[in-house]
């Protein structure tokens, strides 16, 4: 559509720009054109509300003008303007069916205009907007109005928590939800919680208590929007919070470029701001970490949750749910009972059903059955489970891979509840490490070790290998009871125990006394010294003086201590006699005991210093730095379970692991084989591709490219002149070469 | 010579004769979906195939079309000048009812085109008094956009408007919903009237300094009409005894007034006290004398001192609001007025 010829001077009239910016500068003499232009308003209002439907484009798009500018200078003139918020919100939510795209974009946008110049507050504008967000049909309108919202609510909690805000929202969000269970309208409810949870501007149990009740609709949209929100909503958030610390200023490098390029404004602008990019980067390092509980943690009563869930989507034949669906449910549910340890008793039973190798995407039952099991559910409960799928999958008869998979979550179940076992059956299990598929031998062979560490009792003699029947002769491996629990106790306590004598001794040396402590008086004498107040601070500390470094200890340390117990080792291995083994039991116990005494000791007399806080955080890490570098590595298959955390899931990947163990199939090979090489469409040498990549960077040739490259005809003088020379002159010059290549060339690199 | 090869080659192609395949057809593939239909007579869409020349009612409304909708000016002015003509022939033409005339005309007011508002001016002059009065609501409402218009010219074109609008059906004009408080407040945000009591600072506002020329002349214009407007507002009602005749007949009668039954507003969205009817005389003055009459005499006092054609026009503002059928025997009586009385709250 043409634009319609302005004439000039009707332009200058008729340029709602210039009269913005006049007013802007002076409003109280620009009054009598603002009052005009507020009538035009009002007039052009009333025209357009008559029939908001059949309005003319050119009546519009006057409107849409009008609404710019009133919306612009609305706060210089607060007292005339008072109607013009209440005005537009009633346009907006009446008629917004039928509004134009532009038109209901800027009157929107006014709206938030207003909110940044604090003419309305947050609450008021998005009470307006949120009704038409779950109401308006068109997908671009909604898709527009989320963004606004979405900015609004993070623009309003930039500086500090806006909590009345949060709070309204949120219970807005939470009446959306449980108005109607059976509406896809609360899918934006969910957006809108995950999005702010997301960016850690909601962090607290309200928005989790709203994806809860979602994850109860009726609706299979929201239930399952809420249900992805526990299993990823926070690994999400953790990837954002990455990436954001990621972006780093080279503050040098800019500093640089100044040098050489031209000054200007801009430049000094912009290094500014990568200034305090830098010191608000610095800053935020210094800060404490805010602590962020997971989605699940915050959970309220998540066993009622759990029940509900599985009943109302699982348990209920009635439900029509889409099998991925159920089985994102199912791994909320486990992933729940696994993690706050929940006694659901009917979960396992229902399993049954789902365990046999047809079943589509059996693997992600199994790995959820895994994950559903801890140490306080009945082993008479998973008996049957473990049953069926060691007769369902794990059989000479079914393929490798299924068996493979079957022995798998067979090993991730009894990791987490051993009792579940019985001795016929992994007797039956163990035999299968001698099994041609490398998957299932190594499926077994976990298997195998798992039991070896937890009950080797349940094994035959044979297969416990010699640790385990060490441990089972001396009694330090004792099969765990049900409902056996660790005493807690502080990590690391030990070691620094361990540390505190030594300094002691060394102390004591220093001062010329022999290091062993001649009587208990002594000993209570130097205690009354360790407590003197240069100890109490960190700071003082003299040996974590070496600020952020960690002391690495050389494996030296430990080695004549693995020497020793394997010496211990040895000598009862070669069972000089009954007697002796007795002995060195007794002997371990004791020592056990001792041990035992001391730390208690530790932690209970003495009060523990910030400063030996410190240090006990500092001998943490120099251990487990100990641990994964030291000679007594462990195998990669058992390190890798062992060092998942215990709060994340199972995953149907890690039940069908070892299936990427067959074969590879062509394309899959041809990939593989051209990982990290040069692109190459034309039959070239990689040296041809490797400079012409050089040249598209814009980079120079090298000295020796350029020698080879020089003219034939410029080489011959000096070919020439070699011939011609001296013995002398060639001494000299080898001599210079020689001189040369010791100071690095002529650019003298060595210096 | 590889074009003209191809050239060759392009023209043999037309003198090859087709090869016929023998034995079946290909099958067709399983989603093949047949696209060919058949028709006993194809329409043309826009051709007009007619001999003789369209009838009077076809072409009052294909200009009628033109002129609310035509994208040139000289169109739109073309076909509003057309449209006059069939109006103001003896007896007037028009097929489509003054309504629908109106309603579709009304925009044009604040037209960017000075010659078309000038034809549309003629045309709604030439319309009959007694259906117009029927709109007035709709034309006072795009009659006050046009007066607060950006552009000058538009908005002085729009005082001949509402002098016309005034001279058809002065009395619904300012008995309307909205017609006397917001008209008023239009007028006053023209002349630059507005009361800016409270605001003291240095710049206080306004037009400074006085009016040449054509501005001048606009701003006489401009009060003479207000004083028009005033004039109809403040005539007292017919004060003569109602005959017995009418009377009965009318009792019993659907009432022949344009929306008779207004002032209930049953149907409309709530008013304020702009929007609300100002029916009868008495009301009127109290609105005017409690947000209009200060600013609109210290203004007329201003411009009265700077002389010239709006001088002389103030003064006869001035003297109308002093003499008795303005706002002379108006006594402002305190304790009834209930709008002050409303305004406490």
């Amino acid at each position: 559509m043409p634009k319609r010829k302005v004439a000039a001077l009707e332009k200058i009239d008729a340029d709602f720009a210039s009269l913005q910016y006049k007013i802007r500068r002076d409003p109280q003499s620009y009054i009598d054109d603002f009052r005009r232009q507020w009538n035009q308003y009002e007039s052009q209002r009333e025209i357009f509300l008559v029939a908001p439907t059949s309005a003319s484009a050119e009546a519009t798009e006057s409107f849409h003008n009008l609404v710019d500018l009133v919306a612009h200078v609305a706060d210089c003139y607060p007292d005339e303007t008072r109607t013009f918020p209440d005005d537009l919100k009633a346009i907006i939510s009446e008629h917004h069916t039928v509004l134009g795209p532009e038109l209901r974009e800027k009157i929107v946008g006014s709206l938030m205009l207003l909110r940044r110049k604090e003419v309305i507050d947050s609450a008021s504008a998005l009470t307006c907007l949120f009704p038409i967000l779950v109401s308006s049909p068109s997908k671009t309108f909604r898709g527009e109005l989320f963004g606004k919202i979405l900015g609004d609510m993070r623009n309003s909690n930039a500086k500090a928590i806006n909590h009345p805000l949060n709070r309204t929202v949120q219970t807005v969000l939470y009446n959306l939800i449980t108005a109607d269970r059976a509406s896809p309208r609360a899918i934006w409810a969910i957006k809108l919680t995950r999005e702010l949870w997301k960016r850690q501007i909601w962090t607290d149990a309200k928005p989790v208590d709203v994806m809860r009740e979602a994850c109860l609709a009726d609706n299979e949209k929201v239930v399952v929007g809420a249900v992805r929100f526990f299993l990823g909503g926070d690994k999400e958030r953790e990837e954002i919070e990455d990436e954001s610390s990621d972006e780093e200023v080279d503050l040098s490098k800019i500093r640089h470029q100044m040098g050489i390029n031209k000054k200007s404004q801009k430049q000094k602008k912009a290094y500014n701001k990568a200034v305090s990019k830098v010191h608000r980067h610095e800053r935020k390092k210094n800060k404490p970490h805010p602590l962020n509980f997971s989605a699940l943690h915050l959970l309220h009563d998540p066993q009622e949750f759990a029940e509900k869930l599985f009943t109302k989507h699982l348990q209920n034949t009635k439900a029509k749910l889409s099998l991925d669906t159920r089985i994102l449910v199912l791994q909320l549910v486990t992933r729940l009972v696994g993690l706050h340890r929940l006694t659901v008793v009917a979960l396992y039973s229902w399993f049954i059903k789902f365990l046999t190798p047809r079943q589509q995407s059996v693997t992600s039952f199994l790995a959820s059955l895994a994950q559903g099991t801890h140490n306080l559910v009945p082993p008479d409960v998973l008996e049957p489970l473990l049953q069926k799928i060691a007769s369902e999958f794990v059989s000479e008869a079914s393929a490798a891979e299924v068996a493979a998979a079957g022995l798998n979550s067979i090993r991730e179940i009894c990791a987490r509840q051993p009792l579940a076992m019985t001795e016929t059956l992994l007797q039956d299990l163990v035999q299968y490490r001698k099994s041609k598929d490398k998957g299932v031998m190594m499926a077994a062979k976990g298997l195998l070790s798992l039991y070896r560490e937890v009950d080797p009792e349940l094994l035959q003699k044979k297969d416990r290998g010699k640790d385990a029947t060490i441990g089972l002769k001396t009694g330090s491996l004792t099969s765990r009871r049900f409902g056996e629990e660790d005493v807690g106790e502080i990590e690391g306590l030990d070691l620094l125990e361990k540390w505190k004598e030594e300094e002691k001794k060394k102390k004591r040396r220093e001062k010329g006394l022999p290091s062993e402590a001649g009587s208990d008086e002594d000993e209570d004498k130097e205690e009354e010294d360790g407590f003197n107040s240069d100890d109490w601070e960190v700071d003082s500390d003299d040996s974590s003086d070496s600020g952020g470094w960690i002391n690495v200890s050389d494996s030296e340390d430990e080695a004549p201590a693995t020497k020793k117990r394997k010496a211990s080792g040895d000598s009862s291995e070669s069972g000089d006699g009954n007697n002796k083994d007795e002995e060195n039991d007794a002997e371990a116990q004791k020592e056990k005991e001792a041990e035992i005494q001391r730390i208690s000791k530790l932690a209970t007399t003495t009060i523990l210093t910030p400063a030996d806080l410190a240090k006990l955080q500092e001998l943490r890490a120099s251990a487990a730095i100990d641990q994964a570098l030291g000679p007594s590595r462990r195998k990669p298959g058992q390190e890798s379970s062992t060092q998942r955390h215990a709060d994340d899931g199972l995953t149907a990947e890690q039940i069908e692991a070892p299936a990427r163990l067959r074969k590879l199939t062509k394309e899959e090979k041809v990939a593989l084989a051209k990982e990290g090489k040069p692109e190459r469409e034309e039959h070239k040498s990689t040296q041809a591709i490797k400079k012409s990549k050089k040249e598209a960077a814009g980079k120079s040739t090298s000295n020796r490219e350029k020698a080879r490259k020089k003219n034939f005809l410029m080489t011959l003088g000096k070919a020439k002149s070699k011939q011609k020379r001296s013995l002398v002159e060639t001494r000299r010059v080898l001599r210079a070469h020689v001189d040369r290549s010791t100071r690095g060339g002529r650019k003298r690199n060595f210096a | 010579m590889g074009s003209s090869a191809r050239k060759k080659k392009e023209k043999q192609k037309d003198f090859q004769k087709p090869k016929f395949k023998v034995g079946k057809a290909k099958p067709k593939p399983s989603n093949f979906t047949d696209t060919s239909f058949k028709a006993k007579a194809i329409v043309m869409g826009q051709q007009s195939l007619s001999t003789t020349a369209p009838d009077a009612v076809q072409q009052f409304k294909h200009s009628f079309s033109l002129a609310s909708s035509s994208k040139s000016d000289k169109q739109r002015q073309e076909a509003l000048s057309y449209l006059t003509g069939q109006l103001s022939t003896e007896p007037p033409v028009n097929p489509v009812g003054t309504r629908t005339l109106l309603a579709k005309l009304l925009p044009l007011i604040s037209d960017t085109s000075t010659p078309v508002r000038g034809q549309l001016l003629k045309l709604f002059r030439a319309l009959p008094a007694e259906q117009v009065r029927h709109s007035v609501e709709t034309a006072i409402m795009f009659i006050r956009a046009g007066m607060t218009h950006l552009s000058a010219d538009v908005s002085n074109d729009s005082i001949g408007f509402l002098d016309w609008l005034l001279d058809v059906a002065g009395e619904d004009v300012v008995s309307c919903p909205g017609g006397w408080v917001k008209t008023l407040n239009t007028f006053s945000a023209m002349l630059g009237w507005t009361a800016t009591s409270g605001q003291n600072g240095w710049s206080s506002g306004g037009r400074s300094g006085p009016v040449r020329g054509k501005t001048s002349l606009n701003q006489s214009r401009t009060i003479d009409t207000l004083v028009k407007f005033l004039r109809i507002g403040f005539e007292p009602e017919d004060s003569a005894p109602p005959e017995p005749e009418p009377f009965l007949k009318s009792i019993y009668r659907v009432p022949r007034d344009p929306n008779a039954y207004a002032y209930l507003n049953l149907t409309g969205p709530r008013r304020d006290e702009d929007g609300t009817m100002y029916g009868d005389r008495e009301t009127r003055q109290q609105v005017f004398h409690r947000r209009f009459l200060e600013p609109i005499s210290k203004g007329a006092d201003a411009i009265k001192k700077e002389g010239g054609t709006s001088g002389r026009a103030a003064a006869g503002l001035d003297q109308f609001l002093h003499s008795p059928e303005g706002m002379g025997d108006y006594e402002p009586s305190g304790a009834v007025d209930m709008e002050s009385l409303m305004d406490l709250w």
